[in-house]
């Protein structure tokens, strides 16, 4: 290396155990060939050898031996939504080669950084190995029938004293959906609703927040669609770091069209280079922007005004709150100046379609289900959804977080947003073909059954709040984690305490995560080794509900085992430590019946089949692994824009969207060919077109809340109509039209009252098949909700964070008062009220966000010798003005400090005018440092990422979204020194 | 024959690093080798673009006219590799070459440079197309297998093209009409005296 | 000129955006173009750098045109310089042995003689000179190797000779840096310039007109050796280890200008001692015993330095050093 840095020192002396095996002197897999005296003569000589012998040198080296055959298998990247698909070249069960995947009409051939380095991650050379338990702050190995074996007795032991609440179940949405959903129905035959994954800290607010308003909690265009858009508005958002792929189709969108791409951020991100306008604004001022832009668009009659008779419910109530928002005040609260609102206002409401797209600077924030439906409510006044290229293309996390919500890892519902309730229950259990008293039996209590769970960003405070606070028999003394990081979460410092007051912590995941460092537990701690989707079937969602089908490239790697075999064998494990404890409870039996178990383990296709059966509210009953199959064997025949079949396309497929885009209605055997745009009414039902969704009653104050004169293309009632129900359809005239068949199964299942069916609770599919002959759509055609009256703030209205430098403000826009939620208090004024104290000596805003090497807490990626590379440092960054005030240099060490909990992070300072004065910014993926002190000791010996630093999260603060406690990690304050 | 180029698009670049990690994986480059990298100018500010670099295969390549034991040839599509087995890492070409694509292994003491590492192009060096020889010294050879570099087959917003300068240069020519601007492509001049003319 | 272009630039970029129907995008429009900001700094001589991930600031800089100019420099100027110096130096030396022969002491030897140097001194010059004869070689190669020897010995040797030639530079450079530190701290104080020198160099040195100048230890031709060997050579070493720390303690530009003045003193330094090396040995009767035996004849002694041994004569009592 040509290299000599100074200030790299003491990186490298701190990477110095890490860089071990990196250096080309050090055990690369080339270096490896070249110590084994592999070089040259000697592999050149290999090809007569054994294979046994050239298979061991393919599993040392992973490289290609061009003299025998290669196999391709294709798979979905495990990192981000936008469902990049991956082809793997495996050679003697080692993934030796990766290449572009041109077929795929989401990637064609490209990758990020991390996509392009997934072969790593099957290699991992850091991955946990074996099962390991924490024997008095040592890590030792175990086997995994002794892991689970003392799991499961620990477990049993907590249920008998503390009952099945008190055991957290953390899932992932790094989970395929068929993992997904086995890990909800296993928290469901546990007895609790405490299973949550990482949408609660990514999208739960925006899941929320358009399901109030239009029916579905979901992107409703594609990435693709985006490639027809003529403007695009990005706003808490940034692709080019966290979806860089998406921006393939934004850019090319841009150029083709001409279209104008409006970046709304507080900071200048890489997305923010490419705008044609950007618009700075000060953090947690989302609220006032869009009524400011619609301030504009309703003062000069900008607004769709046919659209909003026909399919908006409640807009006047907007208008009234919209009014407020004059551009003095919009200035005065945002910082922006009125002539730029105007501008954007009028190429938003005017150079249509529009579309806009949100990440988490809109969703993390204690307003963020506010936020979400301003947003959507700046949609349907410019008449922006339902068409190609508009819609609120919201960009989800993680790769499979589209599913991993969808099949229930939510503290608020059973699979497929069913909710809670008796009837929610019912109708899983006929899936699942088990009674419902032996569900409630399951649970401290039907109420119990009934009460959303504890949420991710709150299981600390329910481990340590007084046991009177939490409102369930006992308070968390269990927690089981499959593939989430700790450092995702706010207040780590309170996370550490809670972590060392659990009697029993499990991670289950193919790295340690930060959870292996954040706290100074000694014992009572176990860790299994689960592998990658890499390394096993299943399928996932990406952001555009596309389900892509992965096929396992090799198989897993070290002693890891998949989600399913895992999920088995401790549903096994619990029923011998039942059986010892003679109680009466059982898993296995029961949970995996209706699943074919192959290997200790059920198979994807046949949980998928189940999934088919339950989850008809998003009408996920047409997308048989079968299909899926067929999508990825003929991924070149889709369109690059409509994602339709194209012509000429095989029989199985044609008219298909690629990847069944939820709702996918009926059998599978109807062909029903997915939905590319949500409440597209210019198709037919059966083509894909849809309305808005009637999920909220007929009517409200005396007006109806069904469609008035829209309704999708052929629909046969052409004018808005309920769900459909045997009621409905009786009342149509249409109930004879059910066969003999689906009769008898709502006979079957609705014995006692036949007209409670539904097309979300009829098994058969009839409902929906006879709906959709009629040109109609099951679930109802509505208008959607600008005013949605169930939530806190029925229409968003402004209110300043919880520490907000603008103290001025407060009083004028307080924060929501003191209330109790999802089981746990939830502290609003009286946090905010600190800031009047806080602010003079924090004076900074922190915010924090995406880096496009890393993904999510990072340990995956931080291990990733490729991509640990090219961000070796935590860093902060810090505007030229705020580092000069401080004499802070660039690449210089520097504390911040938050102002709960005495926190503060010693990380570099990166000067820099990417975010404004007052403005500072820290990406969320690094871990192992806390306040300064190197954990690396902490890990399991060799599984330590290569690159560790101080998780943001130890100086976030407080906060959280009134409906569903998604936490604030882009509002607070902070104070940075030099160090 | 192909003259063969690279050519980047920075109005569509993002600085999203798949081509050096693309390239990192299919060669197994080691840490500190960093035959691809992406430069970001005017970080922060209007204006900013983000730029990948990596050997540009010059025309009359500076590092060729300038090493001591002349371990550099040009292949018949224009591609500029060398021969390991003859440099002995003096790093005359990182001074030379305006691209800082000369890339050295520190090894023994003092900073000495090991054998010089480059962007071979994915087109492997001077041994046998795709032999294990040339995989431990070059990374692999995807010239002789019908393929285009890594990199740029893999770039997330395809805005790093590779192929033959003149179909490039179309592509590209082509993208600046449809869009109606276009920064230029960087490095043509200097690299190969010409530039791409819209 | 280079409003002009930009002026012209502008013209161009209006025209164009009025051929569109739609206007480019507004942040589209004032980004720099980059084969425009490659000429100016091309002819600027600066760099264009931006902002990088990875540790490795030199990284940073996107394109130097300034590669260009070293290149220029090594591959011409260089070669012209050295090969005129040295081979300029050896055709003189060739030219002044022909015409002038060896210097001869007067009258031959006279059989006494007299030490001039101490077995430090000596081992200290050998270790310099050695040092110097393998680091000016492998120099030399680099810059002449691949048109002299690599046709001769083809690739594989001459690689194998220029491998070993940098390590030798390489290692060689401490010793050679060490020796010049001793060899200023033992014969500083006898170099220190002073009128006599005028003197000498008005005679000639003896080489060119007739009869000796006077001298002290060292004469005036002796100390311009002295202080090429220790200023220049010391240049030569410092600029040395900049090339040997690639990158430590400068940039890119640090490296081209520390090659620059590291090559170009090499080759001067070469030429100087060739012809230090000549009239130390071929070119004088007497004057190899000096760093050999370290005991010249005292006839010669008078010649060259008479002052010296005076002095020498002075201190110690006559013939104490006979042999």
């Amino acid at each position: 290396m040509l290299i000599k840095r100074s200030d790299g020192r003491a990186a490298k002396q701190r990477l110095a155990s890490a860089y071990q095996g990196l250096s080309a002197g050090g055990l690369d897999r080339r270096a490896f060939l070249r110590n084994a005296g592999l070089t040259g003569v000697g592999l050149a000589g290999l090809g007569v050898v054994s294979a046994g012998r050239a298979e061991r040198t393919g599993a040392a080296t992973g490289t290609a031996d061009h003299s025998q055959p290669i196999t391709r298998v294709k798979n979905i990247c495990t990192h981000c939504s936008v469902g990049c698909t991956v082809t793997a070249e495996v050679q003697n069960g080692v993934w030796v080669g990766q290449e572009p995947s041109w077929e795929s009409p989401i990637n064609r051939g490209t990758h990020c950084a991390k996509g392009a380095s997934v072969r790593e991650i099957a290699h991992g050379d850091r991955r946990l190995k074996y099962p390991m338990k924490l024997v008095g702050g040592q890590w030792q190995r175990m086997t995994w029938d002794a892991a689970l074996g003392e799991i499961a007795e620990k477990m049993m032991a907590i249920r008998q004293a503390s009952g099945p609440d008190s055991v957290f179940l953390l899932g992932s949405a790094k989970f395929s959906n068929e993992g997904a959903y086995l890990f909800r129905k296993f928290a469901a035959f546990w007895g609790t609703n405490s299973v949550d994954h990482q949408a609660r800290i990514c999208h739960s607010t925006t899941v929320a927040g358009v399901a109030n308003t239009w029916g579905y909690g979901a992107m409703t265009n594609s990435y693709n669609d985006i490639r027809n858009a003529k403007t695009m508005i990005i706003m808490g958002g940034n692709p080019a770091e966290a979806h860089p792929v998406s921006l393939q189709h934004i850019l090319s969108g841009k150029e083709m069209n001409r279209a104008n791409l409006i970046v709304i951020d507080p900071r200048f991100t890489r997305t923010a280079a490419h705008a044609t306008e950007y618009m700075r604004i000060r953090p947690g001022t989302d609220i006032p922007i869009i009524w400011g832009l619609l301030w504009h668009i309703f003062e000069n009659g900008w607004e769709d005004k046919d659209f909003i008779a026909q399919r908006v419910f409640g807009m006047e109530k907007v208008r009234a709150e919209v009014a407020k928002w004059n551009p003095a005040e919009c200035e005065r609260v945002t910082g922006v100046p009125a002539a730029q609102m105007r501008k954007v206002a009028e190429i938003f409401a005017t150079q249509k379609p529009s579309t806009l797209i949100w990440c988490m600077g809109a969703t993390q924030k204690t307003v963020g289900t506010a936020n979400v439906r301003a947003y959507s409510i700046l949609l349907l006044a410019t008449g922006n959804v339902g068409k190609a290229g508009t819609g609120a293309n919201i960009f989800r996390g993680h790769c499979n977080v589209q599913g991993a919500t969808d099949f229930g890892l939510d503290v608020t519902t059973l699979p497929a947003y069913y909710g809670l309730d008796e009837a929610a229950w019912r109708h899983w259990c006929r899936v699942w073909d088990v009674s419902y008293e032996s569900m409630i039996a399951r649970f401290d209590s039907k109420a119990m059954m009934e009460m959303p769970g504890i949420p991710t960003t709150r299981y600390f405070d329910a481990v340590t709040l007084p046991r009177d606070q939490v409102q369930q028999r006992d308070n968390l003394k269990a927690m089981l984690v499959f593939g989430h990081g700790g450092n995702t979460v706010t207040r780590m410092p309170e996370a550490k305490k809670g972590l060392e007051a659990l009697d029993l912590l499990v991670i289950v995941d193919p790295h340690p995560t930060s959870f292996a460092m954040q706290s100074d537990r000694r014992d009572g701690t176990y860790m299994l080794p689960a592998c990658t989707q890499f390394e096993c079937d299943g399928s996932r969602n990406s952001s555009n509900r596309s389900a892509q089908w992965g096929s396992k490239v090799v198989n897993p790697i070290f002693e890891s085992k998949n989600d399913y075999e895992i999920v088995y064998r401790l549903a096994g494990a619990l029923d011998a430590a039942a059986q010892r404890r003679n109680m009466t409870v059982r898993f296995q039996g029961e949970m995996f019946k209706g699943f074919e178990v192959r290997d200790n383990a059920p198979t994807a296709e046949s949980i998928l089949r189940e999934i088919n059966r339950g989850a008809l509210s998003i009408g996920y009953s047409g997308i048989s692994p079968e299909r899926l199959k067929l999508h990825m064997q003929h991924q070149d025949q889709f369109d690059l824009v409509t994602l339709r079949a194209k012509p000429g396309a095989p029989a199985e497929i044609a008219g298909d969207f690629y990847g069944l885009p939820w709702p996918c209605f009926g059998t599978p055997e109807m062909r029903h060919p997915g939905s590319h745009i949500l409440y597209n009414t210019s198709l037919h039902v059966k083509q894909g077109g849809g309305v808005f969704r009637a999920r909220f009653g007929v009517e409200r104050e005396g007006k109806t809340l069904l469609a008035e004169g829209s309704y999708s293309a052929g629909s046969e009632i052409q004018d808005g109509y309920p769900e459909f129900t045997v009621a409905v359809l009786k009342r149509l005239g249409w109930f004879d039209e059910l066969t003999a068949a689906e009769k008898a199964s709502i006979q079957r299942h609705f014995p006692n009252n036949i007209d409670l069916a539904s097309w979300a609770t009829d098994i058969s599919c009839g409902i929906q098949r006879v709906a959709m002959e009629h040109g109609c759509v099951p679930y109802g055609n509505a208008k959607a909700r600008a005013d949605a009256w169930n939530l806190p703030d029925p229409i968003p209205v402004h209110r300043e964070p919880i520490y907000t430098p603008r103290t001025d403000l407060i009083a004028q826009y307080p924060t929501l008062p003191d209330r109790r939620a999802f089981r746990l208090p939830h502290l609003g004024q009286s946090v905010q009220a600190r800031s009047h104290q806080v602010a003079p000596n924090f004076p900074i805003i922190l915010t924090s966000g995406r880096l496009v090497e890393y993904e999510g807490g990072g340990e995956e990626t931080r291990s990733n010798k490729w991509l640990a590379e090219l961000q070796q440092d935590m860093f902060v960054e810090i505007n030229p003005a705020d580092a000069a005030a401080r004499n802070i240099r660039d690449g210089g060490w520097v504390w911040v400090r938050g102002p709960e909990s005495d926190s503060k992070v010693r990380v570099k300072a990166l000067v820099t005018e990417r975010v404004g004065a007052g403005v500072a910014w820290m990406p969320f993926h690094f871990a192992g440092w806390i306040g300064g002190e190197d954990r690396r000791s902490k890990y399991p010996p060799g599984t330590d990422p290569i690159v560790l630093g101080e998780s943001v999260n130890t100086v976030t603060t407080y906060g959280y979204d009134p409906v569903t406690f998604m936490q604030e990690t882009k509002v607070t304050l902070c104070q940075i020194a030099a160090a | 024959m192909a003259r063969m180029k690279f050519l980047l698009d920075s109005d569509r670049c993002i600085e999203c690093n798949a081509c050096v990690t693309a390239c990192k994986n299919e060669h197994e480059v080691p840490w500190g080798i960093n035959r691809r990298r992406v430069v970001t100018l005017n970080d922060g500010r209007p204006g900013e673009r983000s730029i990948s670099m990596a050997c540009m295969h010059c025309t009359d390549a500076p590092c060729a006219a300038v090493c001591p034991v002349s371990c550099f040839y040009t292949t018949a599509d224009a591609i500029v590799l060398h021969d390991k087995d003859l440099c002995i890492g003096c790093g005359y070409c990182f001074y030379a070459c305006p691209f800082g694509a000369p890339q050295y292994p520190r090894v023994g003491n003092f900073g000495s440079r090991g054998k010089m590492d480059k962007c071979t192009y994915c087109a492997g060096g001077p041994q046998a197309d795709n032999s294990p020889a040339e995989y431990t010294q070059y990374g692999a050879n995807r010239i002789a297998e019908g393929k285009l570099p890594l990199c740029a087959e893999m770039c997330s917003t395809k805005a790093l093209l590779a192929g033959d300068g003149d179909m490039i240069a179309q592509i590209y020519r082509e993208r600046v009409q449809r869009r109606g601007y276009g920064a230029g492509a960087w490095g043509w001049r200097t690299a190969y005296r010409e530039t791409v003319a819209v | 000129m280079r409003a002009l272009l930009l002026a012209l630039l502008l013209a161009c970029a209006g025209l164009t955006a009025q051929a569109q129907t739609a206007p480019a995008p507004l942040s589209d429009r004032d980004q720099s173009s980059a084969e425009e900001l490659e000429l100016q700094r091309t002819l600027q001589g600066g760099r264009i750098e931006g902002r990088i991930t990875i540790p490795n600031q030199q990284a940073a800089t996107l394109i130097q045109p300034a590669g260009r100019e070293w290149r220029a420099f090594h591959n011409r100027t260089l070669a012209w310089v050295g090969g005129v110096a040295v081979v300029g130096m050896l055709a003189l030396l060739a030219i002044f042995f022909f015409s002038r022969g060896r210097i001869r002491i007067e009258g031959g030897p006279s059989g006494q003689t007299i030490q001039r140097f101490n077995i430090l001194e000596r081992a200290n010059h050998w270790m310099v000179a050695s040092c110097f004869i393998i680091l000016g070689l492998s120099g030399l190669n680099l810059t002449f190797g691949r048109h002299l020897l690599l046709p001769m010995v083809g690739p594989e040797a001459f690689t194998a000779v220029s491998q070993w030639g940098k390590y030798a530079h390489n290692f060689l450079s401490f010793p050679f840096a060490l020796g010049l530190v001793v060899m200023f701290l033992l014969w500083v104080r006898d170099n220190i310039p002073n009128r006599r020198d005028i003197t000498w160099f008005k005679m000639g040195g003896g080489f060119i007109g007739k009869g000796h100048p006077a001298a002290e230890r060292f004469n005036a031709g002796q100390k311009v050796v002295f202080w090429i060997t220790i200023l220049g050579g010391g240049a030569v070493a410092a600029s040395g280890y900049f090339l040997i720390f690639p990158f430590a303690a400068t940039d890119i530009a640090g490296m081209q200008l520390s090659h620059i003045v590291h090559s170009l003193l090499a080759v001067l330094m070469i030429a100087a001692m060739l012809a230090h090396i000549y009239i130390g040995s071929l070119g004088m009767e007497g004057a190899i015993d000096a760093m050999s035996s370290g005991q010249v004849d005292v006839k010669w002694a008078k010649e060259h330095h008479s002052l010296w041994v005076e002095e020498e004569m002075g201190k110690t009592p006559a013939g104490a050093k006979h042999v």
